[in-house]
């Protein structure tokens, strides 16, 4: 028996506690109570119909470097991390879409070259546009891209490079990362995904 | 002979009177507390072990039931100070005693309740600094000054309480009521700020801040100017004022479903009045306190904003939507059954535009329970040409949402004037005028409401945002403000021409306000539950991660077992702390009968707020 159809068991038994009472006991105290049970039971049994997704934290996965051969196994691993701990098609589409809220990226990697994708991941407000309709200044459009090797999402190099090569096959454009860029584990500098361990004060992301 | 009472009762008598023992009670958990705080304090500390689990249970059930609870009764501590000076100021200015004496009633119930609201802040605490001390250490190196502050705050709030309450017969006349009430005032005042001290260190935790360099004054100044930190404490502050409202509207019903005679029918139907107003009143503008967080939560991390409302927790506003809906319709239907019953010969009259108006609101809540996506098998969505449905999709999206919200908060406002306004006929000559003005608005307010919604789909999201939603939320609000001003001035001189008939309430309408106070309790927890997920996997966002076995957000439904567990046992908390503060009056109603010989009827409790009638046996 699976612990939905658990809950909903012990749902269905308060609601039919709940009727009981109403039923059967003359107490006004008692019956409101009888009255509570059902309505609970109810938004319990109401919760339990809707789809059930618990958020469990992205698997702290490591890419074996050692299993990458060429460059389309890292658009492969790329794809993994843009669909999943990159979080990029929260925003994103690829192709046309009614609900996507940032840029279509179909064809992105055609469009830009590799350094300029890795810039737009790692420092989204580097290259902003600007607002000429109106006196004065020219007002910046910020960008509402996040610093994705940053907290939260925070990919490592390696993961980002994987992403561009994603993003430059899915465009059918040859892929301009090569496996020997990556960094191997204990050569270099550790990836920027650094939780506070013990850091006094926080440094989180701005506003 | 009168029994004497036994040991526990005595001991919760004192604790239920005895505000003394409730700063007692805070100053001794500050004792124990602060060598934990110091050492936390101490930049040089760190915790060897990040988590200690409790058996059976899990720490982190226990500690959302424990946090859950308290946060219920600290709402309902910070509810009900609020509406009892609102009933003094009424009474104050209308000079009806009964409002007063309401106030005074539910005054009593405060010192019970902050002794229990105390005691599971004290639980939370201990529990909290066990089982996840890393991060209470991490928390306490930054806002160790506001702990300082709060500890502050809780003796200024005891002793305003002192002077409040037993300051109410001596100070109930001339100038001395205009002090009671500033002390009322002040009450509220160090209440807010108990309020939002608090809500800094959960809103730090869900958008914190880069923290400057600088004293720890400063770096925990820093650190509580978080961008949520005030749509938070606006929010509760007025939720808080709702709970209050429903949860005095909830004891009114089960007083009147359990009334033996006329006096104590009317009485209570007269206070489930009050308290059902109360908490319309508070309704009312809460939907856009809600939508300013959830802008501000956006503004600070989309990515946050998202996994709130479009990820796994979009389900969560469909329930949400749910529960306000049956709010909003148990609300009016108290409303309208009220206009039914209470005033003779207006069922005819009310007829029609109550039907109106509940298939307005029944509409709207279909729209509003309309999801974004449907859960659909590859078969079902190639059928449909994607997972949003071509009719019901077009429901789903915010700019529908927000219209049909707002329009829902413009009928229950309707309902709420309609009540206001029965029996009674103007006297002042520009009345007609005014009422055509307020009608022709009405109409207008609407379909802007509805036109800005559907212009919503045209334009980039930013723009709706932006520009119309908060249109919309403009045009309601100056509905609401200009109409209570005008209809307040054409009543003023009004003359009554039915009087309400207290006490003829059929049986469902008691059961209508425990439903009101439920769903405003299993909201507060289900938007507690949303505000704790939307962190995921971080104790602090993007700063602390979680890293012990619960770093998950579990299902909905099993979130949602866990908040009806809650809810109920708040509920019988709640039935608790009245029962103990009606406690002493039961003793000396029983007393009181003997030495006057009265009959039976003087040995029932004089409740809070309690019959006039009943007062006049005593």
């Amino acid at each position: 028996m699976s612990e939905v159809v658990k809950l909903q068991l012990i749902g269905l038994s308060v609601v039919g506690s709940g009727i009981l009472i109403l039923l059967f006991i003359r107490s006004q105290f008692l019956r409101v109570i009888g009255f509570v049970f059902i309505v609970l039971g109810l938004f319990s049994l109401v919760a339990l119909a809707v789809p059930q997704m618990a958020s469990l934290p992205p698997a702290e996965e490591s890419i074996d470097i050692a299993s990458i051969k060429t460059p389309a196994d890292m658009a492969s691993i790329g794809q993994k991390v843009f669909f999943s701990k990159g979080q990029c098609a929260l925003c994103h589409s690829i192709g046309p879409s009614e609900s996507a809220r940032c840029p279509d990226l179909k064809g992105i990697g055609a469009k830009l070259s590799r350094e300029f994708i890795f810039e737009s991941l790692t420092q989204p407000q580097a290259y902003i546009y600007l607002d000429y309709r109106h006196e004065g200044i020219p007002k910046e459009y910020p960008a509402r891209m996040p610093y994705i090797n940053k907290d939260p999402i925070g990919l490592s190099k390696n993961e980002i490079l994987s992403i561009i090569a994603f993003l430059q096959q899915m465009s059918g454009e040859p892929i301009s990362v090569n496996p020997s860029e990556l960094e191997m584990p204990g050569k270099a500098p550790a990836a920027p995904v650094k939780t506070a361990e013990a850091a006094p004060v926080a440094v989180a992301q701005a506003q | 002979m009168m029994e004497r009472p036994g040991m526990i009762q005595r001991l919760i008598r004192l604790i239920a009177e005895s505000p003394a023992a409730v700063a007692a009670f805070v100053a001794a958990l500050g004792a124990l507390a602060a060598p934990v705080l110091g050492m936390a304090a101490d930049t040089g500390y760190t915790s060897a072990v990040a988590y200690r689990d409790v058996p059976v249970v899990g720490s982190r059930n226990l500690v959302w039931v424990i946090a859950q609870l308290h946060l219920l009764l600290a709402g309902f501590v910070l509810g009900v100070p609020i509406f009892a000076w609102l009933c003094e100021v009424v009474a104050w200015k209308t000079g009806e005693k009964r409002y007063d004496k309401l106030a005074k009633e539910f005054t009593k119930l405060l010192s019970s309740a902050y002794s229990t609201t105390a005691l599971f802040g004290g639980i939370l605490l201990f529990i909290l600094i066990g089982a996840y001390p890393k991060l209470m250490a991490y928390l306490s190196d930054i806002f160790f000054p506001s702990f300082m502050v709060y500890c502050a705050l809780f003796l200024l709030e005891t002793a305003t309480l002192y002077m409040y309450w037993y300051g109410w017969d001596a100070m109930s006349e001339g100038g001395s009521k205009v002090f009671h009430l500033f002390l009322g005032f002040m009450l509220n005042f160090f209440a807010f700020f108990i309020m939002i001290i608090p809500n800094s260190w959960a809103t730090f935790q869900a958008s914190p801040v880069v923290i400057a360099e600088g004293s720890d004054l400063a770096r925990a100044w820093a650190a509580t100017w978080n961008p949520t930190w005030w749509p938070v404490n606006i929010h509760r502050l007025i939720a808080n004022v709702v709970l209050g409202g429903y949860i005095c509207g909830a004891y009114a019903g089960i007083r009147y479903l359990s009334a033996r005679t006329p006096e104590e029918r009317e009485h209570y139907d007269w206070m489930g009045y009050v308290g059902n107003f109360i908490g319309v009143f508070g309704l009312l503008p809460l939907p856009f306190a809600g939508y300013w967080l959830m802008r501000e939560i956006y503004q600070y991390n989309q990515q946050m904003g998202i996994t709130l409302m479009g990820g796994f927790l979009s389900w969560l506003f469909i329930l949400q939507a749910m529960l306000i809906g049956v709010l909003f319709l148990g609300s009016n239907y108290y409303f309208w059954m009220g206009i039914t019953h209470r005033i003779p010969g207006s069922e005819a009259q009310y007829k029609r535009p109550i039907l109106t108006m509940l298939v307005i609101l029944l509409l709207c809540l279909g729209v509003w329970m309309t999801p974004h996506s449907l859960v659909a098998s590859l078969e079902e969505a190639q059928k449909m040409g994607g997972t949003h449905h071509p009719l019901l999709g077009v429901f789903g999206v915010m700019s529908a949402k927000m219209t049909v919200s707002n329009l829902m908060v413009l009928v229950t406002f309707m309902s709420f004037l309609m009540y206001w306004q029965a029996g009674k006929q103007a006297t002042v000559g520009w009345a007609r005028v005014a009422k055509a003005i307020m009608n022709a608005l009405l109409v207008i307010a609407g379909l802007a409401v509805i036109a800005l919604g559907v212009y919503g789909y045209f334009v980039p999201a930013i723009i709706r945002i932006n520009y119309f939603s908060t249109s919309q939320v403009g045009i309601v609000l100056f509905v609401l403000v200009t109409f209570t001003l005008l209809t307040s001035a054409i009543l003023k001189s009004a003359k009554t021409t039915t009087e309400m008939v207290w006490g003829r309430m059929p049986p469902r309408a008691g059961y209508a306000l425990v439903l009101n106070a439920v769903m405003v309790i299993l909201l507060m927890t289900l938007m507690g539950y949303a505000r704790s997920s939307s962190r995921v996997h971080w104790h602090v966002y993007g700063v602390m991660r979680d890293s012990s076995q619960y770093a998950f957000s579990p299902a909905l439904g099993y979130a949602a077992v866990l908040m009806a567990a809650n809810t109920f046992f708040f509920c019988m908390i709640v039935a608790f702390i009245f029962w103990v503060a009606t406690m002493g009056d039961k003793g000396k109603n029983a007393h009181g009968s003997k030495e006057k010989g009265a009959d039976s009827h003087g040995a029932l409790p004089a409740m809070a707020g309690g019959s006039q009638t009943l007062d006049k046996q005593i």
